[in-house]
């Protein structure tokens, strides 16, 4: 079952477009890739599913040269390739379109397909570029306006571009990455039919994906990647979506119940802290980023918040925080809406925030640790006085928070990028602790630290609720979500798909939700 | 042997800094005491001659200070808009749009010293703080590059100051040339031709210092200058903030043009900004972002300039002296990044030797 046959219609003895045996990927402390297989056909769409961290692109870069594999081999229509650069991989015929488009942005879309290309004339008035861009627009079936600048353009549009400088480079396998994630409902479907189109003339597309639905539409067969290794290939007609699910998340999970309250902890307050109504943010290229969110976060519980990163956990995260303001809606604290997103009045509000950056959005890097540690607390006694900065005190509340965070610190003065990404993270998450008198927002406050980090980490978490504060613990490792939470929300596509008891969650539905589909069989008493 | 290698560090420590910095003037005075012989003048005299009259003497001393009281200025002007990001390049305007303002102040109005001096003083800070309004309100609400902008209104200022001085403000008493007459009311002098504008200047500088490192707004300035991101985080108002550093930071330029108009020429004239809006940036650079370290940086600069004069008296052309400013400045911005590079004795070699 591991190995289904080749799709059937195929002349005997036509080897696949691309064949990859027992390919490994190491980075330090990491393995990214082990023992892969894999074989794509011509005629094919193959779809990759995995969740973060699977290895779905480190696979789909050492295919296009982007990294060079440490183990296993790669071989195009039956011969052996090395690629030593992304270039080389196009020569070849393989393109990739990435997630995060790679056009320049103040260029034309004439240009863009242009660049780089050593089919492309040496001397080209605007003119002929566009005349080519045009034809080749055509030839693919893929409209887009040569002349526009890509800064103009939509999603959608861009991302035909991004397609049709692969096409235009004559690949025959396209390797599409999450390439839904930035579409509208109709973008994706034109996205679809050009790729079936693609398919008919015989060549072959991998999409990575975890979007179940998806899968089930376009693809011909499915590879599910776990932890960097291949857990199988299948006929996509042979699976449903409940079986992916479980097969993509489906790992031993460590039940660890730390739901279990101490003596004389705060029970769950029965009126919410804070209430999302009916929340959506748009962004600024229209594309829906949060829909129609309610929640409710009441004191002395753990809110979960489960899915796919991109699934609009940041847009949450900033609107739960007073970052990003909603687009409709209402958000009420404390019983009174706030119209306002101001984070400094969400903070003095009591709203502690980990982000998922930290160093990005919650430091600043070349500033001293004094300076970062007193970010929260600088308008207030005893650090702020009349319009006066207390470098002393601000000293002191570093001291205190170092201390607590179990971080030992040469000198306070140095700036505070200089300490290891792990000790950032334990610095800002009890910097927030501190200022998180009601409500705790934690984007992924575990990302990127050791074990024995993780589970400090966590113990904060339940320190907080056991003291009545609400907590939003967003995650992608549902072993810790599972383990820590009291109710679970599952996030796809901006919207939140249900929230759930997390003691009697079923993984498998955790699964499912994640990958955009209603379970059949509800739970009881799950959805608020 | 132990193999070296050089591991670059983030941050540089200041002595390395400091150190490296004089190795850099050192040598690039060893290379134009070089040049200087290869073309037949000789080094030592001229040397001799430049500290004897710059550092050496009573009037060279005060030359000094009269160079260094306007890059103080400005030079603390740019450094308060790099806290927070931003380069003021446009120094060089606000100064003549400070020194015009203070001009039309003395041209305009009569009265007694005390009053007409803290006019005067008003006037060039707001004069300053005029010009750079629009690239701060482009900057703070529509995201328009103040690097642009700021330069671009030092021409228009030029300008206008040798129209004012060519057109309706020339001098029609002594028929000097692009200048406007002697003004009537001065700041007085401290020391010499000293005027009190520098001690002003000094106590500036070093009150900038307390502010940026001792109030919530400089606590703020410097969040938003060091990232944008945590600053919004935080919900600091930097749109607010950064117009309040950009209008401060035209004031102070506004302010050097008045101390130069009142205290050192006593006339607007055309060219008077004399660059001292751009080695402002210069001033700046070397300061590396501390108010404080524009002391030292504004004494450096003054001491070239200063040379630079009195290297023309011997028959040296002017852009020689361009040349040797350039030469010590690149030199010094060599010494300030291999301050960064720490060498690294690979591990075995160590454990022999030890």
């Amino acid at each position: 079952m591991n190995n289904p046959a080749a799709p059937s219609g195929m002349a005997p003895g036509t080897p696949p477009v691309l064949q990859l045996r027992g390919i490994g990927k190491f980075f330090p402390g990491v393995i990214a890739n082990k023992d892969v297989d894999l074989d794509v056909w011509p005629g094919e769409i193959h779809a990759l599913l995995g969740e973060n961290g699977a290895g779905k692109s480190t696979l789909m870069n050492v295919v296009t040269g982007i990294y060079q594999p440490e183990e296993g081999e790669t071989i195009l229509d039956g011969y052996g390739q090395t690629f030593t650069s992304p270039q080389d991989a196009i020569r070849a015929g393989i393109g990739m379109v990435h997630q995060h488009f790679k056009l320049v942005q103040a260029f034309t879309v004439a240009e863009n397909i242009h660049l780089g290309w050593d089919e492309a004339p040496r001397l080209a008035s605007p003119a002929v570029m566009e005349a080519r861009t045009r034809e080749i627009s055509e030839r693919f079936g893929f409209p887009v306006d040569p002349a526009a600048r890509v800064c103009d353009l939509s999603a959608g549009e861009q991302q035909r571009v991004e397609i049709l400088r692969v096409l235009a480079r004559r690949a025959r396998l396209l390797i599409m990455d999450e390439p839904t994630a930035v579409l509208t409902p109709e973008e994706t479907g034109e996205l679809f039919r050009a790729l079936r189109a693609f398919r008919a003339q015989g060549n072959a597309v991998i999409i990575i994906s975890h979007k179940l639905d998806e899968v089930m539409e376009i693809s011909d067969r499915v590879s599910v990647l776990r932890g960097g290794r291949k857990v199988g290939t299948f006929r996509t007609v042979d699976c449903n979506p409940s079986m992916l699910a479980a097969t993509m998340v489906g790992r031993d999970i460590v039940r660890r119940d730390m739901r279990a309250r101490p003596e004389g902890a705060a029970p769950i307050a029965p009126q919410p802290i804070m209430q999302l109504r009916h929340v959506s943010v748009r962004d600024d290229r229209g594309v829906d980023t949060l829909r129609d969110v309610s929640l409710d976060l009441h004191g002395g519980e753990i809110l979960g918040i489960a899915g796919v990163a991109g699934n609009g956990q940041r847009e949450l995260t900033h609107v739960l925080t007073g970052l990003m303001a909603r687009t409709s809606g209402e958000i009420v604290l404390d019983g009174s809406v706030v119209d306002r997103a101001d984070p400094a009045l969400f903070a003095h509000a009591g709203v502690g925030h980990i982000p998922e950056d930290r160093l990005r959005s919650a430091l600043a890097p070349s500033l001293s640790i004094t300076t970062n540690m007193a970010l929260r607390e600088y308008t207030v006694p005893p650090i702020g006085r009349h319009g006066l900065y207390d470098a002393g005190a601000a000293g002191m509340l570093a001291h205190d928070i170092a201390d607590l965070a179990q971080v030992r610190i040469p000198d306070f003065g140095m700036p505070i990028r200089n300490l290891s990404g792990g000790n950032q993270q334990r610095l800002v998450a009890r910097r927030e602790i501190r200022i998180a008198s009601r409500v705790l927002v934690a984007a992924y406050p575990a990302r990127g630290l050791d074990i024995g980090a993780i589970a400090t980490m966590l113990g904060y978490l339940t320190d907080l609720r056991d003291q009545g504060v609400a907590v939003v613990f967003i995650s992608e490792d549902l072993e810790d979500l599972l383990n820590v939470s009291d109710r679970i929300g599952v996030m796809f596509h901006g919207r939140m798909m249900d929230v759930i008891d997390a003691e009697n969650a079923d993984i498998a539905t955790i699964g499912m939700l994640m990958g955009g589909r209603e379970p059949t069989d509800r739970q009881p008493g799950g959805p608020q | 042997m132990a193999t070296r290698a050089f591991q670059r560090l983030p941050t540089a420590p200041a002595g390395r800094i400091l150190a490296l910095r004089l190795v850099a003037i050192a040598l690039s005075l060893c290379i134009i005491a070089g040049v200087l012989a290869l073309s037949g003048h000789s080094p030592g005299m001229l040397a001799e001659l430049i500290l004897r009259s710059t550092l050496g003497s009573r009037f060279g001393l005060e030359d000094l200070m009269l160079f260094m009281c306007p890059l103080l200025l400005t030079g603390a002007a740019v450094t308060v808009c790099g806290t927070i990001g931003l380069w003021n390049i446009g120094a060089e305007g606000q100064f003549y749009a400070g020194a015009i303002a203070a001009t039309g102040v003395a041209l305009g109005l009569h009265g007694p010293v005390l009053i007409m001096l803290p006019l005067m003083t008003i006037a060039g800070i707001l004069g300053g703080m005029a010009w750079i309004t629009v690239p701060t309100l482009a900057r703070a609400y529509a995201g328009v590059n103040e690097i642009i902008t700021t330069l671009l209104l030092n021409f228009i200022a030029s300008l206008l100051t040798y129209y004012l001085t060519t057109g309706p403000w020339r001098d029609r008493i002594s028929g000097a040339q692009v200048s406007t007459q002697r003004l009537s009311v001065s700041i007085p002098e401290m020391w010499g031709i000293v005027h009190w504008g520098f001690p002003v200047a000094i106590v500036i500088v070093v009150g900038l210092a307390l502010i940026l490192s001792r109030t919530r707004w400089g606590y703020e300035i410097r969040i938003g200058g060091a990232n944008p991101e945590a600053a919004r985080y935080a919900g600091i108002p930097v749109r607010l903030r950064i117009i309040s550093v950009m209008l401060l930071s035209g004031g102070l330029a506004g302010l050097a043009g008045m101390f130069e108009v009142a205290g050192t020429v006593h006339r607007l004239q055309g060219g008077m900004a004399n660059n001292f809006g751009y080695l402002g940036i210069v001033v700046a650079v070397l300061a590396r972002g501390s108010c404080l370290n524009v002391i030292p940086a504004a004494l450096l600069m003054a001491l070239i300039l200063d040379s630079g004069i009195v290297m023309q008296t011997q028959q040296l052309s002017a852009s020689v002296i361009l040349a040797i400013t350039g030469l010590i400045l690149f030199m010094i911005a060599i010494g300030d990044e291999l301050a960064h590079y720490r060498p690294v004795a690979t591990k075995p070699a160590k454990g022999k030797a030890s």
